[in-house]
This record gives C-alpha cells, structure tokens and sequence, in this order.
C-alpha cells in the first residue's frame, strides 16, 4: 500500500522552476534516501509533502488521502483545518533540529500529543518516556535542548517527530548540521527505525548514510527525478551522465 | 535641611507617591495586555486589522504623551465624553502604553526562528496554537529588558498629569516648594522617583534571570 503519492509535481517560485514533473510513490515500510547537489529541489520535494511549502500544480496524496490536486491546470488545497489532519500522517526532522527552546527535552515530545492529539497528559508522558529510551535520552528528559550537544537534540527532535505517530517519517537533511564524529548517533537511530520498518523519506548529502539506510536511493538534479535504483546499484553502476559526475565530484 | 522641616512634608508627599504608584500600577495593568491586540494586527495579514494596528501605533507613538493628555482631559467632553482628572489620566496613559508595548511584543515575536514556526506547523498546530504555546512563551525573555525600560520611563512620565492637576508626587512637591520657598521638597521628590525606578530595576533582572532559566548551559 503507498503511504506517500507525488503524481507530476511542479513548483515554481516565480521564473524559477524549482519542481519539475516529479512523481515518486513510497510505499509503506520503505526507506527512499533523496541525493542529490545544493538546488537540486531535493528539499523543497520534501516541504512540499508537508505543506511547509506550496506546488503549483501536480497531485500529492498522503496515506490515500489528497493533500493537493490540479484542477485546471491550478493546484487545489482542501481547507487548512483539513490539510492538518492530511499531514499529520508526516512528521519532519529539520537539519537544525528547532526543538523548542524554553520547553524541557520531555515537554517537547508531549506538546503536540496533549494539544494536539488530545491525549491524557500522563499517558503522553509513558509515551514520551518510551522514545527517550528508544533514542537513547533517558537521563535528559528534564534538561533544556540548549543543554545538549547537536547529536543529542536530533535525537530528541526525532523522539518529538515520533510522538504524533506519523505513517511516514520526513527528514530534511538530519546530519548536516553535526560534526562528522557524531552523526553515527542520529543515523543509528535512523537505521533502527528503518528495521522496524518505518516508511521514511530522507534527503542527506551523506552517500554513506544513504547507501546503508536506504531500501532505494533517488537522485535529483534540476528539480527532476534523474535516477532511481537500489543503493547497490545506483551507487555502483550509475546510468546517467550527470549522477557519474555528481558522484564523481563529491569522492 | 532640616529634619522637623522634612518631617512635616512627608505625608503631602507620601500622598502623591501613593498616587503616582496607583497611575503606574493601573497603566501597566490595562496597558500591558492591551499592547498584544495590536501587536499581533499589526503582523496580520488581514490588511484592514493591519493597517488599524499600525495606525493606532503610529498616532499615539507619534504625538507627544502631553498633547494626548489635553486632548482627552480638555477636548473629550467637546464630544460629550467627560472624564475627572485621575481617570483622563489613567485613559491616556493606558493608550500611549499600549503602543509602545505593541511595538515591543511585534518585535519579540518576529525575532523568534521561522524554524520554530515550521516545527509547530508539523506538528499539526494552527496558527494560533502556535502563536500561543510556542512562539509567545518565547518571546517573555527578549521583551523582558525593553518592558522594563517603558516601566522606567511611566514613572517619571507620571509627572505629566501635573499639567491636568492630579495631585501625584511631583505636584505634591511643586506646591510646597511655591508655599514654603524652599526647595527641598524637590530634592525629597527625587529621592522617591529614584528609589521607584530602583526597585524597578531590581525586579526586571530578577525576571529576566528567571525566564533564562532554560538558556542555562549544563553545570
């Protein structure tokens, strides 16, 4: 069953076209790695997905429920009150984290399923707990995000992301913002939910993360899907012209 | 200066601070939440609550605090809307405050990250939500240090409604200088004004240190 649609997707900002025809369908439990250079529309695929950002036309469907379709050559959104219930099947995880500051490391993880989800404080916070553990944060729960290291509120960031039990995981670039040494936390935690089978869509600039995380591996060049392949292949036997050079000049 | 002297003045005095206080205390209750209104019309994007906002700002930021005063005190009740002395004061003061204070709530909130927007939005919050849990808790701490400063600035602004004749501190100090040809009243003045602006002051960094709380780097 597809948990994510993208059917023709184009996004223009003003001369600039940004998205070009992009169609991807993502089935449930895959984890798809989007590379790709700077421009590439890479993450703009992905703000589109959520409604960060808005296409100018196409179709995105989200856990069989469209979030946009094009009529008459015009993108159509349904109400906003609708659009947030369609996208919270998505949860992201920004490069820069954007934990909220003045909430504790706990507080970030319950914000949205108290106010937003509805439920019992007490049960949100065993929930919560759970993805402490799970990435490892157990002892933080009460300190302030200012209070870790990049690495550590990534994590967090992911536990926040979990909370509101998404059918799709976005991350936008998770590791960029870390140094080299300690990325391999966050992408273990990506790793084990990749083997828990949670779907995930995931733009990095790491070959390394892609090739070992990925069940496919997608390569975007002018804001269109140029190449698509198993990591094995795409990376060992690139067809197009442009991902040999693009693979070329990042080595 | 002599002590027998001083001690006749204190109750005329103590009188207006107790009537300087009671300006400031009601200015900064009314004008403190009615500065939010306008701070959040003015990054609206309804255009008519936008420009109702920023014109509401723009007059009473942009006229001085005395001509709004006589306007409210003298020229009112030309429209059938009269005011005694204290209450014209505590009107204008209200709305002169809020101005300021919508200006300084309207750069708080547009000085937190567009990240934290995009967070909450993916997360499912409306606008309003937002607003509310996320972005205007943060923003306590930044408008901390400039609130105070407009707190600092009604004390002695309180002084004005000398002018319209309400019997405060400084009119206290003014007319037992003009009674009994001495100045020490004015100097007794002083001291209060500035033991006031010293507690104020006091009061702000204790807030400001609570409010950084979760800025604190691990000890």
């Amino acid at each position: 069953m597809p948990v994510l649609q993208i059917e023709h997707v184009k996004k223009k900002y003003g001369d600039f076209t940004a998205l070009n025809d992009v169609s991807l369908t993502i089935e449930k439990g895959e984890a798809v790695a989007i590379i790709g250079s700077s421009g590439s529309g890479k993450s703009t695929l992905l703000r589109c997905v959520n409604n960060l950002e808005k296409i100018s036309s196409g179709t995105i469907k989200i856990n069989n429920e469209t979030l946009v379709q094009t009529v008459e050559n015009k993108a159509v959104y349904p109400p906003d009150k609708e659009i947030r219930r369609i996208c919270m099947k998505t949860a992201m995880v920004f490069q820069h984290f954007n934990l909220f500051p003045h909430l504790t490391c706990l507080e970030n993880i319950t914000v949205a399923p108290t106010h937003i989800l509805g439920k019992e404080k007490t049960v949100a916070q065993m929930q919560a707990k759970e993805l402490l553990e799970m990435v490892g944060l157990t002892h933080k729960a009460d300190s302030y995000p200012a209070q870790l290291s990049g690495g550590q509120q990534q994590r967090i960031a992911i536990a926040r992301a979990l909370a509101i039990e998404p059918e799709i995981m976005l991350f936008d670039e998770p590791t960029s913002a870390l140094d080299p040494e300690i990325t391999s936390e966050v992408i273990n935690v990506i790793q084990r939910l990749a083997q828990q089978h949670m779907t995930m869509l995931i733009v990095t600039h790491d070959m390394r993360f892609a090739k070992d995380s990925a069940s496919r591996v997608i390569y975007m060049d002018e804001g269109k899907i140029v190449e698509e392949n198993v990591p094995e292949k795409l990376f060992a036997n690139p067809e197009s012209l442009r991902l040999q050079e693009f693979l070329k000049s990042i080595r | 200066m002599d002590i027998t002297y001083i001690q006749t003045l204190m109750p005329t005095l103590w009188a207006g601070t107790l009537q300087t206080i009671k300006l400031f205390v009601l200015t900064l209750l009314f004008s403190l939440p009615l500065g939010l209104p306008f701070a959040i019309g003015s990054i609206s994007r309804v255009w008519p609550i936008k420009i109702l906002s920023k014109t509401y700002v723009w007059i009473f930021r942009g006229t001085p605090l005395m001509l709004q005063l006589f306007f409210i005190y003298f020229g009112l009740p030309a429209f059938g809307i009269k005011l005694d002395r204290e209450t014209a004061a505590i009107v204008t003061f209200v709305l002169n405050y809020a101005a300021y204070f919508a200006e300084i709530y309207r750069a708080g909130i547009q000085s937190i990250d567009k990240g934290q927007h995009e967070a909450a939005k993916t997360l499912g919050f409306t606008p309003w939500q937002t607003m509310r849990i996320i972005i205007i808790p943060q923003t306590i701490k930044r408008i901390i240090p400039p609130i105070s400063n407009e707190a600092i600035t009604l004390v002695k602004d309180t002084a004005l409604v000398t002018a319209i004749g309400v019997a405060e501190l400084l009119k206290a100090a003014k007319d037992a200088v003009n009674r009994d040809v001495n100045i020490t009243a004015y100097f007794l003045a002083a001291v209060i004004y500035l033991a006031l602006t010293f507690l104020l002051t006091m009061l702000s960094q204790k807030l400001e240190q609570r409010y950084s709380r979760h800025e604190k780097q691990e000890v």
